[in-house]
């Protein structure tokens, strides 16, 4: 009972996401087109981080082996999208395995510091091995684009969106999400009990990994261009990751939360601060939001329902 | 239970809506032109290209108006220096400012980043500091694509083509100089430059490269890099740095490493280095593209820089790089060819007429700067392949039909920096370090 109405809850935002484009400028669907990509780029983070615990400081790094592989076969040999941006995914799953190696020896910090060494190491690679193939240290541009126009790609990076949400969320509310949760809690109690851990790590990485395949491979052609800076870059990676913990980390609707939050809080400061005074308000209040609320913005969110609940009922 | 859950859904929609209320764009006040600066506000490079623009724009605001008595409104977007930031900036700048021309001071990988924006919105591009010859050979390759865009500054290829003459005239016939180790920061730029270096210094002016150290642009500490350089007993260095270049110039001052350094110097081309070294830059020179600091300048010229600096005092960059003025005339330009086409649509008339642009500068009656542009399927003579919408420069002597590429200005010990290369725009003498033997 308690899914169904909260999948209500989806049905509405929906809805209402789906209406959004008859009221507001297209100027703001860009924008939004941004955080969506965000949202999806944060959800797969959270689904192995925020569910599992280990802490990825690498995500770019699997974005950027699915940007650098539809990017490279489109752009070089011409294969059209529809091949390309699911070889994209694969080699993504496949670049996962990387990443799930050292989760086999490693947890906490050491785990952190080993993925964000991949990601420099993937910077360090795009730019020096086969150059011609990867643009080197200026990348490719005028890759194709899979529809134009910020209508269009608005639907599109909010569909992809909320399917992974949806997917995602109802994921977590099965047996397998609660397991994946036990590894967080007490890995070494979660294999006592007979839970194949590793199996579960295993597919902790896959599913993040094909969640940021898609979402890495649809944005490097939204952009149109792929640059090892703008993918391997740390403040790309800390988007990532304040999206998520500023949402809420481990609930999947946080970090769509935190990605609009972000994204939106950015852009409509810069009419009225066009400079860089906008990132220090901009690092300011999000500093603030998360001293306030560690929880994230899902936790409020949360709060706000049992208190209107609780107004309803006394009523 | 339903009044419940309309009631909560009715709140959410209002959070939500009220959210992008506040992001609805102003109303335009009149009819204003509007052009759009994309780039860095917070570097020197960026700011010269935006003040440059901001004078260009008062200058025609001031004598009337553009097409038909209408002013020109100035909006800025800025880009971070940061690929994706460069993109919602172009993006911000075309919904949201629905401008009618943008002028640009990106560096190469923040435009590469928006060009593809660029070919969505169509919108007429002038960039004023990235020199990557691959986007010329875009517009080449597909005109009716990329044809928007102009390059209001020679490409990088054309820069190292008078580069090797350099190579050849002065570190190779008059320094004798035959082994080099490059020093490379870690960039798009480096990257690109050092491919170009290896290609055509190496070759063309027999002058071997003996080490190629690539080096983090944060790194503070220079001294195993130079020791590393020295060991490979080179005659000189060359140095390829845009990003805090006044930490390998001020420590290679510091450490008076015992080889000549030259090459392409970024914080070199402002008057600010000389400070920002510490008083460290003597003896060090950079490749420049034109006009840069150090060279005698044109009536027209100094009448921008003195406005310049009436304006902008002690204010950083106090006075503009090259593409300060880069902007400053392709304002000009962009607004002349929008006055005969009868605005910047259609895009296609506008385009042509920007073509036909040809600003000529002279100095002591000589030419002395040009800004036109390669039409498509004009061939360059020297290095025989198309150039199309870069400015027209000129790569062989005695430079008649356009400005050099590029020139090479010297920081001498008192702090004075003047050009030593090519011959004609040259005013000072190549030297080297006094500690160098």
């Amino acid at each position: 009972m308690g899914v169904l109405v909260s999948l209500r809850w989806w049905l509405v935002f929906g809805v209402g996401m789906c209406l959004l484009p008859l009221v507001v400028s297209t100027g703001t669907l860009r924008i939004l087109v941004f955080a969506q990509f965000l949202a999806i780029f944060a959800m797969s983070w959270d689904i192995l981080s925020g569910r599992t615990g280990y802490i990825s400081f690498g995500h770019p790094f699997l974005i950027g082996i699915a940007g650098y592989t539809t990017a490279m076969l489109t752009y070089h040999l011409g294969v059209p999208l529809y091949f390309s941006i699911p070889a994209a995914v694969v080699a993504t799953m496949i670049g996962s395995i990387f990443f799930f190696i050292p989760a086999l020896r490693t947890r906490g910090t050491y785990f952190a510091v080993v993925t964000l060494a991949f990601m420099e190491v993937l910077y360090h690679l795009m730019q020096v091995v086969q150059p011609k193939l990867t643009g080197g240290t200026r990348g490719l541009s005028g890759l194709p684009t899979i529809i134009l126009g910020a209508v269009p790609n608005y639907y599109l990076s909010f569909g992809v969106m909320f399917v992974i949400g949806v997917g995602l969320w109802l994921l977590i509310r099965t047996r397998l999400g609660t397991a994946l949760s036990t590894i967080r809690m007490d890995e070494d109690a979660a294999r006592s009990s007979g839970l194949n851990t590793t199996k579960l790590k295993l597919f902790a990485f896959m599913l993040s990994a094909f969640v940021a395949g898609i979402g890495g491979a649809l944005y490097t052609h939204y952009l149109g261009s792929i640059a090892p800076r703008g993918i391997f870059d740390i403040s790309f990676l800390f988007s990532i990751l304040i999206a998520a913990l500023i949402g809420g980390a481990g609930t999947i609707v946080g970090p769509i939360m935190g990605a609009y939050f972000l994204t939106l809080l950015l852009e409509f400061l810069r009419p009225y601060l066009p400079g860089p005074e906008r990132y220090l308000i901009y690092g300011a209040i999000t500093l603030l939001a998360y001293y306030y609320a560690p929880k994230g913005f899902h936790n409020i969110f949360g709060l706000l329902w049992q208190r209107l609940g609780a107004l309803g009922r006394r009523e | 239970m339903k009044i419940k859950f309309a009631l909560k859904a009715f709140l959410a929609a209002a959070v939500i809506m009220s959210a992008y209320t506040i992001a609805a764009p102003a109303s335009a006040d009149e009819d204003p032109v509007v052009v759009g600066f994309i780039g860095s506000f917070d570097s020197d490079v960026g700011k010269s290209t935006l003040r440059g623009a901001e004078i260009a724009i008062e200058e025609l605001n001031e004598a009337g108006g553009v097409l038909g008595g209408r002013q020109i409104k100035l909006v800025k977007a800025d880009t971070r220096e940061d690929v994706a930031e460069g993109i919602k900036a172009y993006e911000y700048l075309n919904e949201v400012e629905k401008v009618d021309f943008i002028v640009s001071g990106s560096i190469d990988d923040v435009s590469l980043g928006w060009l593809p924006r660029m070919t969505e919105y169509r919108t007429p591009t002038l960039d004023t500091w990235t020199s990557f010859i691959g986007i010329i050979d875009k517009v080449v390759e597909d005109y009716d694509k990329y044809k928007m865009y102009f390059m209001n500054v020679a490409n990088d290829y054309a820069l190292a083509m008078l580069y090797v003459d350099f190579g050849k005239d002065i570190l190779a016939k008059k320094m004798q100089w035959k082994t080099v180790v490059v020093l490379q920061e870690d960039t798009a730029f480096g990257g690109g430059v050092f491919e170009l270096i290896d290609q055509l210094l190496a070759p063309e002016a027999k002058i071997e490269i003996v080490d190629h150290i690539v080096y983090d642009v944060n790194t503070v500490d220079f001294a195993p890099i130079y020791s590393k350089a020295v060991q490979a007993t080179p005659d000189f260095i060359y140095l390829i740095s845009s990003v805090r270049s006044q930490v390998p110039s001020s420590q290679y001052v510091k450490l008076q490493v015992p080889l000549p350094m030259t090459g392409i110097n970024v914080a070199a081309l402002g008057m600010e280095f000389w400070g920002d070294t510490g008083g460290m830059g003597g003896g060090l020179s950079t490749l420049s593209p034109i006009p840069s600091i150090g060279i005698d300048m044109d009536d027209r010229s100094k009448a921008m820089l003195a406005k310049y600096q009436a304006k902008h005092g002690d204010n950083r960059p106090v006075v503009p790089h090259f593409n300060g003025f880069n902007a400053y005339f392709g304002i000009y330009n962009a607004f002349a060819a929008a006055e005969r086409a009868g605005g910047f649509a259609p895009l296609d008339k506008w385009v042509t007429e920007m073509e036909n642009s040809d600003t000529k500068i002279y100095k002591d009656g000589e030419l002395w700067l040009r800004y036109a542009y390669w039409k498509p399927g004009e061939i360059e003579p020297r290095t025989e392949r198309e150039y199309t919408h870069n400015i027209k420069f000129d790569i062989t002597p005695p430079y008649e039909d356009g400005a050099p590429s590029m020139v090479v200005i010297q920081w001498y010990t008192d702090g004075s920096v003047k050009v030593v290369y090519p011959e004609k725009y040259a005013n000072g003498d190549f030297s080297v370090p006094p500690w160098v033997k």
